[in-house]
């Protein structure tokens, strides 16, 4: 498995943000990870990036121990947060070149000129993140992030900020990656996108897994059936909230 | 408006009140708060204590109960000759007085509200109350003066001052609008204000001129007392009453004249502020740049870095550690601009030429040797603390780094290079320039012996330098809590004593760094100074520096375990 998470809890003083939470996420597969706010999503995938640390649990990436081994790990390893998170005196090409090297990617400027182009940022190389919208330091975050032939895609909130066509875009990107054998875990309030591009998803709330599957596995789930077929009726039905609605 | 502005103070201060109290739950802040409070106890009230007591003695014996009476009399003229001489350089230089500064919410709360502008501005000068209020307050309790009504009266003065001056640059920031207006009428309008102060400068400024040059000066009283001359009689009287009557509260000693002074400083204050609230249109633009530019700033970003072309392009292989020196010097050649400090350089150097070649008599040389040695001391014991480009900045990028596959220990190491780099090349010129001009400071040393020195100096600068950072790095990671993200400081009794135990940390932690060097270098001398004499001060420092540098090594290892323990959490953001 390219993603692993075993047993995973973590706690904030005598709040338990996540608790006893375990998946996994293939080569090639899109899991979309959904839940109301506060179910402990970002914190779960702040988790996976290395960037909180375990309170009890592991985390593997293509078999290496995020903890033991944490280089090996975050080599392989991308994470797009929902926030973007630039050096502000850094422009654009210069953000590619330094995790070019603190990822040891070739090429960088072939790449990188190629990923621009994907993302739209064209013409936008020597620009600092306080020139950018705020859509645009998003795609700087999600550019280096793909920069590098990461092995385990993690986005949280990618949409947010993007216009339309920055939006088709990305779910393009995410799509093809995912065929080129990429595992990416996704998570997402817009069920609609996760619907159309996950192959399988994962509903948390209150820190624990309430459901993890592929839509038919949900489907066909005698408890989910009448709730009906798309995945907004589920996640209302399998959190509780469909009586609020 | 001003009830909605009161409003935001009252609860903007009651919040942060509450915030700061709960946190004292907190050993960290209350141990902070303890420190801070007593700190401000034995700086002010303690020592006023001991000030009544030797006034009381004084008295006792006849002698002048209050120095500051000595020059209550010409004060207000020196003040007022000062205030204007500050008021002509504000419309030379550009200078922001923050009132046209709105927060992010202030901005999405206000600006789309149904009110005029020029109520914005009064809301900005409200808000800034709190902190003239306070710094008055200080300004009072810290004069050395024995009466309560003295206190009073200085605070009362200095909070008219601050007011005033506050309103006052903000009319000049505005009107330095005008001056680029495409109406020619406008601009020439907006001249108007500059014009007559410069030229009310050149008339007080000749008839002081005249006045100094009557007859050589008997002493800084005789100075005083013809500046007060001036200042009382013809034109420049007229001219200079503005500033003489908002310097004349701080300086009456008795209830009346200072009833009076204060109406006198009212009025000054009630007509800039009209002058200002005149400039509504501009206002309207102003805080509309304001505006945009807020909205247009990361958020969390203070700091202005403009994207200029650098010649170092970061290889795609090598140690981590040099990306995070190319990191941290993009940041500084994008802050700073470069061209100018090698111009400061060269002027520094051109001065010190000069005053070499000129100055050895009437003190020049002296004056630029102390200024080139004060500099050395701040690079070498006080920079490491100030030059925060360094873990203590980048805490605020940790959810960033922490993603990086890099060892805990490059990454602290990283951290440190550029620093050390750049307040060493600080310390090095600062040195250089100092063992240049000695000659002139310590004349009885010889050129040896001064050089030995120098150069010892120069050597060690980068261990104490490296040293020092490690330790605030170290500090940082350890104590991430009492680490100030960005610009922003944490303000309060408990940030303060924080701040106080933080730095009293550092300082007894380099010495205890310093020790093996400094008896390693000792030895060498001892052992050297023999055959070498004061040479043997250079062997010795280069062992100490080395010493220091390796620990430092040392301590980077030492800490790569903190670095990945550090928890995003355990950083305080700012207030």
């Amino acid at each position: 498995m390219a993603l692993a998470l075993e047993h995973f809890r973590r706690t904030y003083g005598d709040f338990t943000a996540v608790d006893d939470l375990s998946f996994t996420v293939g080569a090639g597969e899109i899991v979309g990870l959904i839940g109301p706010n506060g179910a402990g999503k970002t914190t779960t995938l702040r988790a996976l990036a290395g960037i909180l640390k375990a309170t009890s649990g592991h985390v593997k990436v293509d078999g290496y121990d995020l903890a033991a081994e944490p280089i090996e790990a975050k080599r392989r390893l991308a994470f797009m947060p929902d926030e973007p998170h630039l050096f502000e005196y850094l422009t654009v090409v210069e953000h590619l070149r330094l995790t070019a090297r603190l990822y040891h990617v070739e090429e960088i400027e072939s790449r990188g000129a190629a990923l621009l182009d994907e993302l739209e940022l064209k013409g936008k190389e020597n620009a600092l993140p306080g020139e950018l919208s705020r859509g645009m330091r998003q795609k700087v975050v999600i550019a280096c992030g793909l920069v590098r032939d990461a092995t385990t895609l993690l986005f949280d909130e990618p949409l947010t900020g993007l216009d339309p066509l920055g939006i088709r875009r990305m779910r393009e990107t995410i799509l093809s990656r995912g065929r080129a054998g990429a595992a990416i875990l996704l998570s997402s309030h817009l069920l609609h996108l996760v619907e159309e591009i996950c192959t399988r998803v994962i509903i948390m709330d209150r820190g624990r897994k309430i459901v993890d599957g592929t839509f038919a596995e949900l489907a066909s789930r005698a408890d989910l059936a009448e709730a009906g077929s798309n995945l907004e009726q589920i996640f209302l039905r399998v959190t509780g909230r469909d009586a609020q609605v | 408006m001003v009830s909605a502005s009161l409003y935001i103070i009252r609860c903007t201060a009651k919040n942060r009140l509450m915030v700061r109290l709960r946190r004292l739950r907190e050993p960290r802040y209350l141990i902070g708060a303890v420190v801070g409070v007593a700190y401000f106890y034995f700086s002010f009230f303690a020592r006023f204590r001991g000030q009544s007591a030797s006034a009381a003695r004084r008295r006792a014996r006849g002698a002048a109960v209050n120095p500051f009476a000595v020059i209550a009399a010409s004060g207000p003229a020196i003040a007022g000759l000062g205030l204007m001489i500050v008021t002509a350089l504000a419309w030379l230089i550009p200078f922001d007085s923050g009132l046209l500064e709105f927060s992010t919410a202030e901005v999405q709360f206000l600006f789309p509200a149904p009110v005029p502008r020029r109520s914005l501005l009064i809301h900005r000068l409200l808000r800034s109350q709190v902190g003239m209020l306070f710094g008055a307050l200080i300004a009072g309790l810290v004069t050395p003066s024995v009466s309560g009504y003295a206190r009073l009266r200085l605070s009362l003065g200095v909070w008219l001052l601050l007011c005033t001056g506050k309103i006052f640059f903000t009319g000049v920031s505005l009107a330095r609008a005008r001056l680029a207006d495409s109406d020619a009428n406008a601009r020439r309008v907006a001249r108007l204000p500059l014009a007559a102060i410069l030229g009310a400068l050149a008339i007080v400024g000749g008839a002081l001129y005249q006045r100094l040059m009557a007859s050589p000066l008997t002493g800084p009283r005789d100075f005083f007392e013809r500046v007060a001359e001036v200042s009382s009689t013809g034109a420049p009287r007229a001219l200079m009453w503005p500033f003489v009557a908002l310097a004349r509260p701080m300086f009456a000693t008795e209830v009346g004249p200072f009833a009076a002074s204060l109406a006198g400083a009212l009025i000054v204050l009630v007509a800039v502020t009209v002058w200002v609230l005149q400039s509504d249109a501009t206002f309207e633009d102003a805080a509309r740049q304001v505006a945009e530019a807020k909205d247009q700033q990361p958020k969390g970003k203070s700091a202005r870095y403009r994207a200029r072309s650098v010649a170092w392009t970061l290889a795609t292989s090598g140690r981590p550690e040099m990306a995070f020196v190319w990191k941290a010097a993009m940041q500084t050649f994008r802050v700073v601009d470069v061209r100018l400090l090698a111009r400061l350089v060269a002027v520094l150097f051109a001065l010190s030429v000069v005053a070499v070649t000129v100055g050895q008599r009437n003190g020049l040389l002296g004056a630029f040797a102390m200024f080139a040695l004060s500099g050395a001391g701040f690079a070498v014991f006080l920079a490491p603390q100030a030059v925060r480009i360094d873990m203590r900045q980048d805490l605020q990028h940790l959810e960033l780094l922490k993603t990086w596959p890099v060892r805990a220990a490059d990454v602290v190491r990283g951290e440190l290079l550029w620093p050390g780099a750049l307040i060493t090349a600080l310390a090095w010129t600062l040195i250089a320039f100092a063992t240049i001009l000695s000659g002139a400071l310590f004349a009885r040393l010889g050129t040896t012996l001064r050089v030995s020195i120098g150069v010892a100096v120069a050597v060690l600068a980068p261990g104490l330098a490296f040293a020092q950072l490690a330790i605030q790095n170290g500090m940082a990671l350890l104590f991430p809590a009492w680490v100030t993200l960005g610009s922003q400081r944490a303000r309060g009794f408990d940030a303060m004593g924080q701040r106080i135990i933080t730095l009293a940390g550092s300082w007894l932690a380099l010495l205890v760094m310093a020790l093996p060097g400094a008896v390693a270098g000792g030895i060498v001398w001892f052992a050297l100074s023999l055959f070498v004499g004061s040479m043997a001060l250079i062997p010795a420092a280069a062992v100490c520096s080395g010493l220091l540098l390796v620990e430092v090594l040392v301590m980077t290892e030492l800490l790569g375990p903190a670095y990945e323990q550090l928890d995003l959490l355990a950083v305080e953001r700012p207030e």
